[in-house]
């Protein structure tokens, strides 16, 4: 049917088909036939043998069984073990310079004057510049735009940069860093985090009319959702905790590194390590005053970001002028100091929590105050001071919600995002109180939890929407392979069990740059031509979490392909579509949506030049490994290079172009958006410890750690991304800490005082990989790369109580912490030997069969919603006897929703409350 | 505020160096003070040794110096002088990779991929000497090595694994070999 066809059409000077005496362009090897179907890795909805516990997805007549759910080696690996890839300092460009950096020994002072001209009439010295040298600023967030390259009137902490050099090497670098002549003026530097709260003669940053008062409160946030009203007298059992957090460092190894270079076309490219190369591309634009598109950001391999490399960074901007200045290519890199100065970890924070419950064993309330530490600038500040609050309105059905947040500058590194960004100290903080409040009703831990599940598909009290959710599940599987019954409360001093769980955001709902209904959050361009070959651009970063092979392995199951066959630019600014990078857990979710729509477009034209061929209807033909085919008579198909150069005829290569695009969700008060996400992973981990109760030492031994990503794309992927947050996560649970001196100083920013687990420390970590198939993900994929390490902080916490009946609520919980808690208890008790101490036993209550029974119905009622795609609604607050179907502040006049304090409130303020005494300078009235 | 300076360093002699770097024969001009770490990187060309900490707290920059495992960025350059070192570059056998190169991909032992030359050296330097190692055997030749990504679990399954690949003397592909046919069912020639 074919032949002849082609035989019609093919005429004059044409070659005749059959004729030709080579093989068909570009088949390559000898490896000729293609797999037949896996039927164990198509989804039963397209008559395989896949289980699709949560119903079929939209995605499923897409699965070409190729790779999506196979654990699949990282597609950048093989430049990694033989040394290849090349990170920020490998960038080694011909007749480089070496950028040093000048920095603050004073943690706050002001800058009278600078005297460069010593350091230039070094030898060697090719251009020093300073502040003046850049006076725009810049920043993460629009709103919040406080950073200059250097220091243009003051430096906020020990380390803020002064100036930069240009040298010929690192030598003459170091000894012109040493004639620079600074003047200073030394302002009185304020280090403790509850001063940043009151008024000071010189606040930190000016944020001009927007300042609050006079102080150092960069933002402050008022949330208060719920039956406030009722809470009082519907309590039966509170727990009240006041936690401290000390700051940790993101750790990652490789250190910051840029290159800069001007081309003789006067374009500067800038390697860069970078988690958000878009950020460091409009920034770079603001600051030396030129067009974005006269700047290519080249995304080297990055050496762990972890939210470290995220923020648009000074240096970077140093490097741009320098080369600028000197006409040379710059390379500046970090020593660890450096990184410890520059920051932007976890933010030390003072939580403190109140958790309430009722008689029937619900939550009737949460009330949170979490003041943080942001040090020397706003980075991502606004977000946090969010996320700290509104990040632990789920898994669980609340029925009032009060939320006070402030985020202060003192004169230390700044703070930003890290893994978990915001929301880890808080989850925290509300899963040992859960812990704490289950003893008070005496009832199991778990058993409350799953008793006050939110159900899929349905709305916090915030108003998120929540999709799938797979919490219950990850509970139940860590009861039972962790033998919880046979351990909880029951096993001898010193040696204990403990549950935390926690929900983290896939992708954030609001691009930080854009309005999202003008811009899609992701693009992703697709090229293929007569090799086969498919060439994916997206500005998706990969930073060792494996988005380029997760963004491969949706293309290739689309196609029909094998990985080799794909190949990825996802580095330069130049060639990819705009994309704002790896934060938030966005790029899986995000990026792999937009692979697919693209993917899907030339799956259209194969298919469609298939049936031109063969002649079988569109509808029939379904994509296989390489192979375009009737799905009833799967001899009557095409092999994927005819169906491409089939379709080629026309227009030569394919390219097509797919987006993703958050839909609308949410509610509409001020803040509404922060931690709005199209979906939120959930997860549930159960750690064993050891205490040795006469040293205070904690060894966690075993950890069962239940993650529900959606569905596992790369499942080898997933369970590192379990794994490594569990041990970055203990590192802060019992171990990491930047501490500062009585001075302010920063006494350990160095590897060896700032204590990251090694392997001796990490325990045996079970991964359990839970898969709810959400609805809006690709291929039902959620992410996995920060929610993961939430829950294992109040796990090790809570086993901890388990084992020697002390609650810490101060992490890190070194051996001192917890031996001081021990020798407390001791005294309290009048026990001379703490071996005397008995561990905590609990005999369940009444409640606990309430409990049982409750989690038994909502268990049922979860599997009907997900199943049933004609669910009705549900909002937060149905637990509580309001009609799940309607928005609670719509039918319960004691609902409240707000986001200013009321006067009274302000009599009696919270700690972090009281940032609201401050009046914003606009509205003073004068 | 308090003035000092220090003096400027006097410059540092220098000294030739030959040493074998993965097995071949290097000669260089290399000042008197150099650390290993800095030759390899700037001078040598082992732009795979990587600098992580520069106080030998991170194990990035190992290498093997007659096939023993050291941190390069603690070692004097000069006093290596005759010795054999040999970097991740030097681990695999042209496009065969070494067992443990193939099992770091395959097992996830590499993420983000900086600490891996480190890790790799390391192992490998385990693996010469004893391909059976225990659990307990592995997690301490790797001890000193930090990495923030993986949680280490994987980091032993990749060693547990190419010590099975290497008792069962297992051969690795080379990686030029043919890969995918984009037009499977025809015969080359057909």
């Amino acid at each position: 049917m074919s032949k002849d066809k082609d035989s019609k059409e093919i005429q004059g000077y044409r070659q005749q088909p059959g004729k030709l005496p080579f093989s068909k362009p570009g088949s390559g090897g000898k490896n000729s036939f293609s797999k037949p179907i896996d039927l164990e890795n198509i989804p039963v909805s397209q008559n395989g043998r896949k289980d699709q516990p949560w119903g079929p997805h939209r995605h499923d007549s897409l699965i070409s069984g190729q790779v999506i759910g196979r654990p699949t080696a990282l597609v950048d690996s093989a430049w990694k073990v033989t040394g290849q890839a090349q990170y920020g300092d490998d960038i080694r460009l011909p007749n480089e310079l070496i950028g040093r950096i000048v920095r603050s020994p004073y943690h706050y002072a002001k800058i009278l004057s600078i005297d460069c001209s010593d350091a230039l009439n070094l030898p060697g010295v090719v251009a020093v510049a300073t502040g003046i040298d850049a006076k725009n600023k810049f920043g993460v967030l629009p709103v919040t735009k406080d950073e200059h390259a250097m220091a243009v009137d003051k430096v906020r902490h020990a380390g803020d940069l002064i100036a930069c050099i240009a040298a010929e090497n690192e030598n003459i670098a170091r000894e012109a860093e040493r004639l620079i002549k600074i003047e200073y003026e030394i302002l009185e530097s304020i280090h403790d985090i509850e001063d940043g709260l009151e008024d000071s003669e010189y606040p930190i940053h000016d944020r001009g009319q927007y300042h609050i008062g006079n102080s150092n409160i960069q933002k402050r946030v008022f949330q208060e959702f719920g039956d406030i009203s009722s809470l009082e007298k519907n309590t039966v059992a509170s727990h009240r905790s006041n936690w401290t957090f000390a700051g940790v460092n993101h750790g990652f190894t490789e250190p910051h590194a840029v290159v800069a270079n001007w081309s003789p076309d006067g374009r500067l490219t800038l390697y860069t390590p970078q988690q958000v190369p878009h950020y460091v591309h409009r920034s770079l634009a603001d600051v030396l005053e030129i067009p974005m598109h006269q700047i290519n950001v080249h995304r080297t391999f990055v050496g762990g970001g972890f939210g470290g490399k995220s923020d648009p960074f000074p240096h970077e901007m140093c490097a741009a002028i320098l080369a600028r200045k000197s006409g040379r290519p710059v390379r500046i890199t970090f020593d660890r100091e450096e990184v410890f100065w520059v920051n932007r970890g976890r933010h030390p924070s003072k939580i403190e929590m109140n958790l309430h419950a009722d008689s029937e064993g619900r939550i009737c309330g949460i009330e949170t105050d979490a003041l943080i530490d942001g040090g020397g600038f706003a980075s991502f500040g606004h977000v946090t001071t969010y996320y700290n609050g509104v990040l632990h309105t789920a898994p669980y059905e609340i029925g009032s919600f009060h939320y006070t947040g402030a985020r202060v500058w003192t004169n230390k590194p700044a703070s930003g995002a890290m893994r978990g960004h915001g929301a880890v100290n808080s989850r925290c903080a509300v899963e040992v109180g859960l812990d704490d409040l289950a003893e008070k009703l005496e009832v199991d831990p778990i058993t409350l939890r799953l008793a006050n599940l939110l159900p899929p598909h349905s709305a916090t009290i915030t108003g998120f929407r929540v999709t799938s959710i797979g919490m219950r599940e990850c509970l139940e599987r860590v009861k039972k392979e962790s033998g919880w019954s046979e351990k909880f409360r029951k096993m001898p001093l010193g040696k204990g069990i403990g549950v935390g769980c926690g929900f983290f955001i896939s992708g954030s709902g609001l691009p930080i740059h854009w309005d999202p209904n003008k811009f899609p959050h992701a693009t992703v361009h697709l090229k293929i031509d007569m090799d086969g070959g498919v060439t994916i651009h997206t500005g998706a970063a990969e930073i060792g979490q494996g988005s380029d092979t997760v963004v491969s392995q949706s293309v290739a199951e689309v196609l029909g392909l094998p990985l080799d066959m794909i190949r990825i630019r996802s580095r330069e600014s130049d060639t990819s579509p705009v994309d704002l990078g790896s934060y938030s857990s966005r790029v899986t979710f995000m990026n792999a949506n937009a692979a697919i729509s693209a993917a899907m477009k030339i799956r259209d034209e194969l298919i469609k030049a298939a049936s031109d061929i063969t002649g079988a209807s569109l509808n029939s033909l379904i994509v296989g490994d390489r192979r375009i085919f009737d799905k009833n008579d799967p001899a009557i198909g095409v092999s994927y290079l005819e169906a491409l150069h089939k379709s080629q005829e026309e227009k030569g290569a394919l390219i097509s172009s797919g987006a993703y695009r958050t839909p609308p969700m949410g509610k509409t008060h001020k803040g509404a958006a922060a931690g709005l996400a199209p979906a939120y992973s959930f997860s549930a981990y159960v750690a064993e410890v050891s205490v040795d109760i006469e040293t205070g030492k904690t060894t966690v031994d075993k950890v069962w750690a239940a993650h529900d990503c959606g569905k596992a794309l790369n499942p080898l992927a997933v369970k590192g991304q379990i794994i490594g947050s569990c041990h970055m996560g203990l590192g802060q649970v019992l171990s990491e800490e930047m501490r500062y001196g009585r001075s302010g100083h920063l006494m350990n920013p160095d590897f060896l005082d700032y204590k990251i687990p090694s392997i001796h420390e990490m325990p045996e970590v079970i991964p359990i990989i839970v898969e709810s198939n959400d609805p809006e993900g690709p291929f039902g994929a959620k992410e996995a790369g920060e929610g993961p390490l939430l829950p294992i902080l109040p796990a090790v916490c809570n086993a901890v109580y388990d084992a020697i009946g002390v609650r810490t609520e101060e992490l890190p919980i070194t051996s001192e912490k917890v031996f001081k808690l021990v020798e407390k208890k001791c005294r309290l008790q009048g026990i001379s030997n703490p071996l005397d101490l008995k561990s905590p036993r609990l005999e369940f209550s009444d409640l606990q069969n309430t409990l049982d029974k409750r989690a038994q119905l909502h268990s049922k009622r979860d599997i009907e919603r997900r199943l049933n795609s004609n669910r009705e609604e549900y909002y937060n607050g149905a637990i509580f006897g309001l009609e799940p179907t309607k928005s609670p502040e719509e039918i319960d006049d004691n609902w409240s929703v707000r986001v200013i304090p009321e006067e009274n409130y302000l009599l009696s303020p919270r700690l972090a409350g009281s940032a609201w005494k401050h009046i914003e300078r606009r509205n003073m009235g004068d | 505020m308090v003035e000092f300076r220090l003096p400027m360093l006097p410059q540092p002699g220098e000294v030739v160096w030959s040493v074998k770097i993965n097995g071949i024969d290097v000669k260089l001009n290399i000042e008197s003070n150099a650390i290993l770490l800095d030759v390899l990187r700037d001078q040598a060309g082992s732009l795979g040794t990587k600098r992580g900490c520069d106080m030998g707290t991170c194990g990035c920059c190992s290498v093997l110096v007659d096939g023993e495992p050291r941190l390069s960025c603690l070692t004097l350059a000069a006093e290596l002088n005759g010795h054999e070192i040999t970097t991740v570059e030097g681990l695999a056998n042209g496009h065969h990779l070494h067992p443990i190169q193939k099992t770091f991909t395959e097992f996830g032992g590499s993420q983000c991929g900086f600490c891996t030359p480190g890790f790799l050296v390391v192992s490998s330097a385990l693996l010469s000497e004893n391909n059976d190692p225990t659990d307990e055997e592995i997690k301490t030749a790797i001890e000193g090595n930090l990495c923030r990504c993986t949680g280490f679990q994987q980091i032993v399954d990749s060693i547990r694994a190419a010590s099975d690949i290497i008792k069962e003397n297992n051969s690795i592909e080379d990686s030029t070999s043919a890969k995918s046919n984009p037009h499977p069912g025809f015969m080359e020639g057909g």
